[in-house]
């Protein structure tokens, strides 16, 4: 337990130190601002929640096109491993609604390489071809050689999909979840996503063999998210990201900041987002952690969070 | 077959997955499914030429675009497989075939091999039985694995490559598969048991591991993964219902429910892609060509006995 919580900690006191030796840049704007949404069950009118959520942020879409990347693992019958097909549909529609150029839906499934079979299995194809709005396989897309700003990692460049490449606004829409390797997945660890399998494989074993929270922090300073919308309807606890149990926690989080997102989304699965490594790190460069520095749109943030089970591993992020 | 030649990349030549950029796999693919619907069964120099052009200085071919993508073991072996189906210069995949045998994954390495016994145990494998990566240096994983062997095994009947180290990696990838198999039979990408979980097997894994397992059809992991694979051909991806065919194929003489399975196989996938202009990655368009191809056709991925 002591062990986690000191990687995290070494880990953000290293991010410092890259700082004052201008290695990385600081990138954090002085406020972010995260709102979250109480929503008991997909069966309910999304689409105005979202509407109404969205328009805290005045947003301006006009023009823009739009990039939805969902976290879709594989279906497991009976489970929730992915962002629910409805609230992705809801977000299409509302971003749509909102001025949006165009929008896309995108993702590139790390273990399952049948990318239509994952759509299809678990409803969202369906849902995507009602609204009329396309689906891009990020696995199979043309990619683009892209330095990297930063070098946890050691890797000097990432090969990424034009589609991301060429997204004005990129919405990171995960499923909240502990996960067995990361601590939890949440809106920077569902970018893994974005990498395409055709130049790295299924798994993307690269990025695991680099380490999953460097990679993790080199991914989103390539291409950060512009918005996060996380799925918190029914999330998934102990052995995520595809053998917990689910947890119905009732929520949306918006976010203009992925980084504040991730840590509202950790303190409401009730764990320290401190304790996770590469939320720590990010919130010394990538975006803001701090409460200070976090503005909350709309509802508070609730105050009967029971914490989300953790494998003995992760034992560290409860409190 | 239309809609194939549509597909194929203005310019240099060769297809792409989705857009217009070069993929290995898409154009040996594409090249696979022109040469079983050609009446001379011949492929021209000239549509081999984009792909032969982006075999790299040390025998790899890229996955995608222009060779400055490195070197990947899925896309040189399918390339090799596909080179010698169609009847390409044993010289031109020589170098190709020792530097697949050459190539190892981490877990070849004994510090990385002490790590996954010791250390690093949440997934149940045995590190010392490995096969080849997607990348170079990463550990090894069913599909590309499943590939080489297959390219391999061709090139063993062919006479191209001999040599103690050939068959040493030819069994040891034949043991890593039976090794990485789900409990209840089937393959994923690699990861049967994690944290204690089995996980579920996926039908294009299973299907590659099979067709690359064919000499062991007589082992109890090989059946029961046939019968799970089987037992959906409901499967509403045209993609994995292709691949389930192509390997099933393989298996009609040792096995009697095959040839009803493949029959009911084949009216499915032709219901899939019956507009093809709707599927959107060009591998998908050729595997399903290949699937639906008269029976008197090669099969590319059948492991020649």
């Amino acid at each position: 337990m002591f062990g986690g919580s000191l990687l995290a900690g070494t880990g953000a006191l290293a991010v410092r130190r890259m700082l004052s030796a201008g290695l990385v840049r600081d990138r954090r704007r002085a406020r972010s601002r995260v709102a979250i949404l109480h929503e008991d069950s997909y069966a309910g009118p999304l689409h105005r929640a979202l509407m109404e959520g969205l328009r805290l942020f005045d947003l301006d879409l006009r023009g823009k096109s739009v990039l939805l990347k969902p976290n879709l693992v594989e279906h497991i019958p009976g489970s929730e491993v992915n962002t629910n097909p409805r609230l992705v549909g809801a977000a299409a529609t509302a971003f749509l609604a909102l001025g949006a150029k165009t929008v896309l839906v995108g993702e590139g499934p790390g273990h399952q390489r049948d990318t239509v079979l994952v759509l299809a299995e678990g409803g969202l194809e369906a849902e995507l071809r009602e609204r009329r709005i396309r689906f891009v396989d990020l696995n199979r897309d043309e990619v683009r050689k892209v330095p990297l700003q930063t070098s946890f990692t050691g890797l000097d460049c990432l090969w990424l999909p034009r589609t991301v490449l060429e997204s004005d606004f990129i919405v990171s829409m995960p499923k909240m979840k502990t996960h067995h390797w990361a601590g939890v997945t949440l809106s920077m660890k569902n970018l893994f996503g974005a990498v395409p399998g055709v130049a790295y494989g299924w798994p993307k074993n690269l990025l695991h063999c680099k380490g999953i929270d460097r990679s993790i922090l080199d991914i989103n300073a390539a291409v950060p998210a512009h918005f996060v919308i996380a799925d918190g309807i029914v999330g998934m606890e102990g052995n995520g990201p595809l053998h917990g149990a689910p947890r119905n926690l009732g929520r949306i989080v918006l976010a203009d900041d992925p980084v504040a997102a991730d840590f509202v989304c950790t303190r409401l699965m009730g764990l320290n987002p401190l304790r996770v490594k590469h939320l720590a790190q990010a919130a010394e460069f990538l975006g803001n952690g701090s409460p200070e520095r976090i503005l909350h749109l709309g509802e508070g943030f609730p105050t009967d969070t029971q914490p989300f089970e953790v494998l003995p591993e992760f034992a560290h992020l409860r409190p | 077959m239309g809609e194939i030649w549509r597909r194929i990349l203005p310019g240099a030549g060769g297809w792409g997955h989705c857009g217009t950029q070069f993929g290995t796999d898409a154009t040996s693919l594409a090249l696979l499914a022109l040469y079983a619907s050609s009446s001379d069964s011949k492929v021209t120099p000239a549509e081999l030429a984009p792909l032969m052009a982006r075999q790299l200085p040390n025998g790899l071919w890229p996955a995608v675009g222009d060779r400055t993508a490195g070197g990947n073991l899925w896309a040189t072996a399918i390339a090799v497989n596909t080179l010698m189906v169609l009847g390409a210069a044993p010289e031109t995949v020589a170098a190709s075939l020792v530097a697949l045998v050459q190539s190892r994954p981490l877990e070849a390495s004994w510090l990385v091999r002490l790590k996954f016994r010791f250390s690093d145990r949440q997934v149940r494998f045995d590190p010392t039985k490995y096969g080849w990566p997607w990348v170079p240096d990463t550990v090894s994983w069913v599909m590309p694995t499943s590939m080489v062997l297959i390219a391999l095994e061709r090139a063993k009947n062919r006479g191209l490559i001999h040599g103690g180290e050939f068959w040493y990696r030819l069994n040891l990838g034949a043991e890593m598969l039976l090794d990485r198999a789900c409990p209840d039979g089937g393959w994923n990408a690699g990861n049967a048991v994690v944290y204690g979980v089995p996980l579920r097997p996926h039908l294009d894994a299973t299907a590659l591991a099979l067709a690359a397992l064919r000499f062991h059809y007589h082992l109890h992991t090989v059946n029961s993964s046939l019968t799970w694979m089987l037992n959906r051909l409901d499967c509403p991806s045209a993609y994995s219902l292709a691949w389930v065919i192509l390997a099933a194929a393989a298996y009609k003489k040792v096995r009697s429910d095959v040839s009803p399975a493949l029959d009911i196989a084949r009216d499915r996938l032709a219901i899939l892609v019956g507009d093809p202009r709707s599927v959107e990655d060009t591998s998908t368009i050729a595997l399903a060509a290949l699937a639906l191809a008269p029976e008197t056709a090669i099969n590319p991925f059948e492991v020649e006995m």
